[in-house]
């Protein structure tokens, strides 16, 4: 029996057949690096995507190699501000490079996590650089909307880095701040909503500051990762299809777990983060072939993060996660 | 060669979950029977036996009758009995059986239990010999504990392989104010166990980077000695972060204690709150070190007999230090009070910054009730 994987935050299916055979194709020039023109033109489309002038976008192999590049780049010097919990790469990043890491903790406010404005902006100690990713990741919560990006922007030597990698599913950004906030970076990626993560392609909507000092606004992508990338920029519908997908699947899921005595966290990306019964629950769930994200390293034991998969996958999920609590109950 | 483990259940431990009522400590046991409760330590027994991978490299030694013997026959393992039990079982026998298997050279005790439980070990064996504590409790609180039956088992097949160990706290745990919604927790001692967390739980090993709990311990004792101002008087509350503090000042420490330490001199050990009050007269400016109950979060908890609310008041929240190593402060929802001053507990409430490694910082909310 194959493994039911819940636990990267993946879509479940694949891109469909048009983007596959751009991926395809650029398989036959292998032995070339990616020519400049094709990487200006996935620029100018991921400028028409997200509604801002090209030479705000950068690209890059994966949002998280653009944020520790943005880490190693500006850190050294400054205090670096997180949430906790947050996306774990980004933590760890700051962990070794930052010249101080402060990590604001969420506040439990059932049914959801906050983060109090208030605390935010009073743990801003100049030079700072901020990192919240927005939905959060692994709560699914929204921590931030333009008005308080905004205030963070207007203090002095605070420069704002917004992860947006699960916008689709939110639909809230905040990209169209950054033609006028040199110092604010919205960095995305087309790995969750797009379903190109095998292709790992990131970028980022840079304010003047980013731009300046990130230098070469286009990497060298690898030949099948860029074709596929711009085929599916080209025609996005499916992109809009898997979303709605998701979003369904997403309640579904969500009552099911709640049903079985779990406590759901209500989200805007496409995962649930769940208090489980058991506190070894994603322990549990491995040895019946269904992966999901022990969220141990963030949060207290028994939160797992689970990704919403196909309908069947989900059902496989919710059927064995039910037969765990009965076994414990019997 | 095969390790000596031996086995000790509490059997009445975990029985008053089902009926509602919250530990089984004094006469809540009779209670808890009056009331129908199962008793669920044979169940968490098997499953941990039953766990076990590496049972070619054990050979066992157990408790006589419900209190090991039981649940060894049924899981079809050899073993041998040591010491005798009566018809009812107390405290006492953990103790005494605990002793007794320490005198037959045990080398790992595992006991199936709860707080009460783990409160006995730590009195029969402290830190002299390593130990699995398996969750039986209606609620544990003490990071003594493996996560589950099977965890526990985990753990004692890493023993067999050969793992390192290290100290884990037991809570007193007020059973009475648990009974009445109040969590009243204070630290009880220290056990010393199989340093397994990273192999049981893969997304903790990220959060360290190869970084054990003493390293951990380290970067923030660095963190505090760096700042510390030599015209302040430092008095650190208990806990082994703490002491990783006067070891790297070259001091000792009082583990459950509170110790004072003013210009790199210990100026006073294992105070008690008149001791603590005379040493504010003398000294103007003067800071709280304190770390979190591991589980519960308590900076400050209902009968923590050094720390009292005049001690507190007096040093003032704004000279409060909180320190905490990352991988215990994410297993925390909040930080908590309950100094049995409302007021004061109110006014502790908020947001406080903890220190959690070098030129490291959380800020987490502290909440009260």
């Amino acid at each position: 029996m194959k493994f039911v994987k819940l636990d990267m935050n993946e879509m479940p299916c694949a891109p469909p057949k048009h983007v596959i055979e751009a991926a395809q194709r650029g398989l036959l020039d292998l032995n070339r690096y990616a020519d400049v023109r094709d990487l200006r033109q996935l620029q100018m489309l991921l400028s028409e995507y997200a509604k801002v002038p090209r030479r705000h976008v950068m690209l890059s192999s994966g949002s998280d190699l653009l944020l520790r590049a943005i880490v190693h780049a500006f850190s050294w010097d400054r205090q670096v501000v997180t949430v906790s919990p947050s996306f774990l790469p980004t933590v760890q990043i700051a962990d070794r490079s930052a010249h101080r890491h402060r990590r604001l903790r969420l506040r439990l406010s059932p049914p959801v996590f906050r983060l109090d404005p208030d605390l935010l902006l009073g743990a801003l100690k100049p030079p700072t650089l901020v990192i919240i990713d927005n939905p959060n990741n692994p709560t699914g919560q929204m921590l931030l909307d333009c008005d308080l990006v905004a205030s963070l922007a207007d203090r002095e030597e605070t420069l704002i880095v917004v992860d947006e990698a699960y916008f689709e599913f939110s639909s809230v950004t905040c990209a169209e701040l950054v033609t006028d906030t040199p110092n604010l970076c919205v960095v995305r990626t087309l790995d969750k909503a797009f379903g190109l993560a095998g292709a790992h392609i990131g970028y980022a909507i840079a304010g003047e500051h980013f731009v300046e000092v990130l230098s070469t606004p286009l990497a060298l992508l690898p030949q099948p990762s860029l074709r596929a990338a711009m085929e599916a920029l080209r025609n996005p519908d499916y992109m809009r299809g898997n979303v709605r997908q998701i979003v369904e699947e997403r309640a579904w899921l969500g009552e099911a777990l709640s049903a079985s005595g779990a406590t759901v966290y209500p989200s805007h990306a496409n995962f649930l983060l769940v208090r489980a019964q058991l506190p070894d629950m994603a322990l549990l769930l491995r040895e019946l072939k269904v992966r999901v994200s022990d969220m141990a390293a963030q949060l207290p034991a028994g939160y797992i993060r689970v990704s919403v998969g196909t309908p069947e996958e989900n059902r496989i999920f919710v059927k064995r996660y039910k037969q765990l609590i009965d076994e414990e109950q019997h | 060669m095969r390790k000596v483990i031996g086995l000790i259940v509490n059997p009445v431990a975990g029985m008053g979950g089902s009926v509602g009522l919250k530990g089984t400590d004094g006469r809540m046991y009779e209670r808890a029977l009056a009331l129908g409760a199962d008793p669920i330590t044979p169940q968490r027994t098997g499953h941990f036996l039953a766990y076990i991978s590496r049972q070619d490299g054990i050979r066992w030694l157990v408790a006589p009758g419900k209190m090991g013997e039981d649940y060894a026959k049924s899981a079809h393992i050899s073993f041998t009995v040591v010491g005798e039990i009566g018809e009812q079982t107390s405290a006492e026998d953990t103790k005494r059986l605990a002793q007794e298997m320490m005198d037959r050279g045990i080398e790992l005790l595992v006991f199936v239990g709860g707080d009460g439980t783990a409160r006995d070990i730590c009195d029969a064996v402290g830190t002299d010999l390593p130990v699995v504590g398996v969750p039986a409790g209606v609620k544990v609180f003490s990071a003594a504990f493996a996560l589950s039956a099977r965890a526990a088992a985990d753990m004692v097949d890493a023993f067999v392989r050969g793992v390192g160990v290290t100290e884990e706290e037991v809570l007193d745990i007020d059973e009475e104010a648990f009974r009445d919604d109040r969590l009243a927790s204070k630290l009880y001692g220290y056990l010393l166990v199989p340093e397994v967390r990273t192999f049981l739980q893969p997304g903790k090993t990220a959060s360290n980077v190869g970084r054990s709990a003493t390293e951990a311990k380290q970067a923030i004792a660095a963190q505090i000695v760096e700042e510390m101002d030599p015209e302040t008087l430092y008095l650190l509350g208990p806990g082994t972060t703490a002491k990783a503090i006067t070891d790297r000042l070259g001091l000792a420490k009082t583990l459950l204690g509170v110790d004072a330490v003013l210009a790199g001199k210990l100026v006073g050990e294992d105070m008690n709150e008149r001791g603590i009050l005379d040493l504010l007269k003398e000294c103007s400016q003067r800071k709280i070190l304190v770390t979190p109950i591991g589980g519960n979060g308590f900076i400050f908890g209902r009968g923590s007999k050094q720390f009292t609310p005049e001690v507190i008041r007096q040093v003032g929240r704004e000279n409060i230090i909180v320190v905490g190593t990352s991988d215990k402060m994410v297993g925390l929802e909040c930080l908590r009070v309950d100094t049995g001053d409302l007021a004061l507990d109110e006014a502790l409430s908020g947001y406080i910054e903890i220190t959690i490694g070098y030129r490291d910082e959380m800020v987490m909310e502290v909440r009260y009730r």
